[in-house]
């Protein structure tokens, strides 16, 4: 099916994206397009104009800079997948990029689409809450940074307001001893998750742990962080137990629905089970890196 | 009220100028207004991969995206693959692949099988079986079970491997250029002035 007619506008900085969207009622912002494109093909969306924003090379970046890592906008799913700096430093970064969808859509989905897109089963959500991360938009009255705990409202709904266009997302470079991972339990490859947990350790220089963060995909109305587990693990040694019990706490924090690939109490122990082993490669990674700050 | 734009596609290495609306699929542009029917529509919703083109040398499924999003953009489809030079003027080592251990049975899925397949290839001349089967992860196939689609695929791997060899070695050693150097002093040609190929670059001894 074709979409409805449309307008469409390729703006090539921020500026002019911005002032087009503060200009033009009932318009969209299209980014790789792999979840607006069937939107406007099914006529979930249609809007009267259609703001590419493909070609402002400005936003096109995944680096390191000022003690954040910082993805702009049209970094695509693959970027991620293939760069060297996320498969050392970044584990969650690493373990996700190659589970989301398929080598086609990962090559044309940016990972800012996929968090303003706010779907619950989309996989970065997760990561940016378990690494207490940011999301920079700009707007008319300039610049806003939003904590990614303050991002997700509903499905498909976030506090990116109306006339905001998402720049970036961040998340703060690694402690000296930090570890994170994401798995990801899915039906066949290439799928949305049934369920899936982030989690990121900090470890102090005793090998407990400072800081612990743990996202959760698509067992709630939008990604969410499993706070009660993340403070059950703080000012701990990591531990089979703990995380044993961490994942228990996950789990009665989760909601999911049941539907056609398992009931509510299946996904429960799958949060569980993913939990676990997302802490027990955090903890190894950590101390990898601690391993290879002291060489 | 239709509004359309001109744009410009160079699709195996032949540029087209059209006028598109904006709410023109760039599947739809490939088949309805370069009538190039090779590259299929399977799903219509991102599922399938039949309608994968390389677009810039990378696959992308062609039915989720505009086809003004490609303006200036190098296409290649599957009408392009006879013509490239490892086909030699007849079948692409793919298509002889598939061709040979039946990767195909109903062949709906096979235009897209084949972008997929060449795109691994071009990156990753020597791919493991599941090297081949996440790059094919984004293609259904209905009919064969992929074990032959694999089969095809590794059978190109190979071709394409002697089709290099017999050129002199041209097209997998091309990076050497000639000039390959190890790194050890009496050995191919001992060490050579150019920095640009690092020794353990070279210390593979291909
Ligand atoms: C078959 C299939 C399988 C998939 N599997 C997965 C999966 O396993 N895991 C997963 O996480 N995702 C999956 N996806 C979704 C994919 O990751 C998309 O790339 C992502 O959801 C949207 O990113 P995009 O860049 O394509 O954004 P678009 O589709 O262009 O936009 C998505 C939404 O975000 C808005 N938007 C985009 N960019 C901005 C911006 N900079 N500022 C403000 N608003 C913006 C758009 O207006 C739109 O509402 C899948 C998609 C398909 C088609
Ligand atoms: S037709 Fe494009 S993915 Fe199926
Ligand atoms: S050969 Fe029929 S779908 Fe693949």
């Amino acid at each position: 099916m074709k979409p409805a007619q449309f307008e469409q506008h390729e703006p090539k900085t921020v500026e002019e994206a911005v002032s087009l969207l503060e200009s033009l009622d009932n318009r969209a912002i299209l980014s790789g397009g792999q979840s607006m494109v069937p939107m406007l093909r099914f006529r979930l969306a249609v809007p009267e104009t259609v703001i590419d924003i493909n070609r402002i090379e400005s936003l096109d970046y995944l680096e390191e800079d000022d003690g954040w890592l910082k993805i702009g906008a049209l970094a695509r799913h693959a970027d991620v997948e293939h760069s060297e700096l996320i498969a050392e430093r970044y584990g969650s970064f690493a373990d996700t990029a190659p589970l989301v969808a398929d080598p086609q859509i990962r090559n044309r989905g940016t990972v800012a689409g996929s968090v303003a897109q706010a779907d619950p089963k989309g996989d970065w959500g997760s990561v940016l809450l378990a690494h207490e991360g940011e999301v920079v938009a700009q707007g008319p009255d300039g610049e806003r940074v939003i904590p990614a705990d303050e991002f997700f409202l509903l499905p498909y709904d976030t506090t990116l307001d109306e006339n905001e266009l998402l720049t970036e997302l961040r998340v703060p470079t690694p402690a000296p001893r930090e570890g994170s991972a994401y798995h990801k339990l899915k039906r066949k490859v290439g799928d949305y998750a049934m369920a899936g947990s982030a989690a990121r350790l900090v470890l102090d220089d005793e090998g407990r742990i400072e800081q612990a963060g743990i996202g959760l995909t698509a067992v709630d109305i939008t990604n969410v962080r499993a706070t009660d587990a993340e403070e059950h693990l703080e000012g701990e040694r990591p531990s089979s137990d703990l995380f044993k019990r961490a994942g228990e706490l996950a789990a009665e924090q989760s909601n999911p629905e049941s539907d056609e690939h398992g009931d509510a109490s299946y996904k429960e122990r799958m949060v569980n089970v993913l939990t676990q082993r997302a802490l027990g490669d955090a903890a190894e990674r950590a101390g990898l890196v601690k391993r290879r700050v002291s060489q | 009220m239709t509004n359309t734009r001109e744009i410009t596609l160079t699709v195996n290495g032949t540029e087209h100028t059209i006028d598109v609306e904006p709410r023109q699929l760039l599947v739809h542009a490939i088949r309805e207004e370069l009538d190039m029917t090779g590259t299929h529509i399977g799903c219509d919703t991102g599922n399938c991969g039949a309608c994968t083109v390389l677009k810039d040398g990378e696959p992308i499924k062609s039915c989720l995206m505009f086809a003004t999003q490609a303006d200036g953009s190098e296409l290649m489809t599957v009408e392009g693959m006879e013509e490239l030079p490892e086909a030699r003027g007849d079948l692409h080592p793919l298509q002889e692949g598939f061709r040979e251990e039946h990767g195909l049975q109903c062949g709906y899925c096979t235009p897209g099988m084949l972008m997929s397949g060449k795109a691994l290839l071009d990156e990753n001349p020597d791919p493991s079986e599941a090297e081949i089967r996440e790059a094919i992860s984004g293609n259904l196939c209905r009919c064969t079970g992929y074990q032959n689609i694999v089969r095809s695929i590794e059978y190109a791997a190979e071709e394409l491997e002697e089709v290099a060899a017999a050129d002199g070695g041209t097209t997998a050693a091309s990076a050497f250029d000639g000039e390959f150097d190890c790194g050890v002093e009496n050995c191919c040609g001992g060490p050579s002035t150019d920095r640009d190929h690092d020794a353990t670059e070279g210390g593979e001894h291909r």
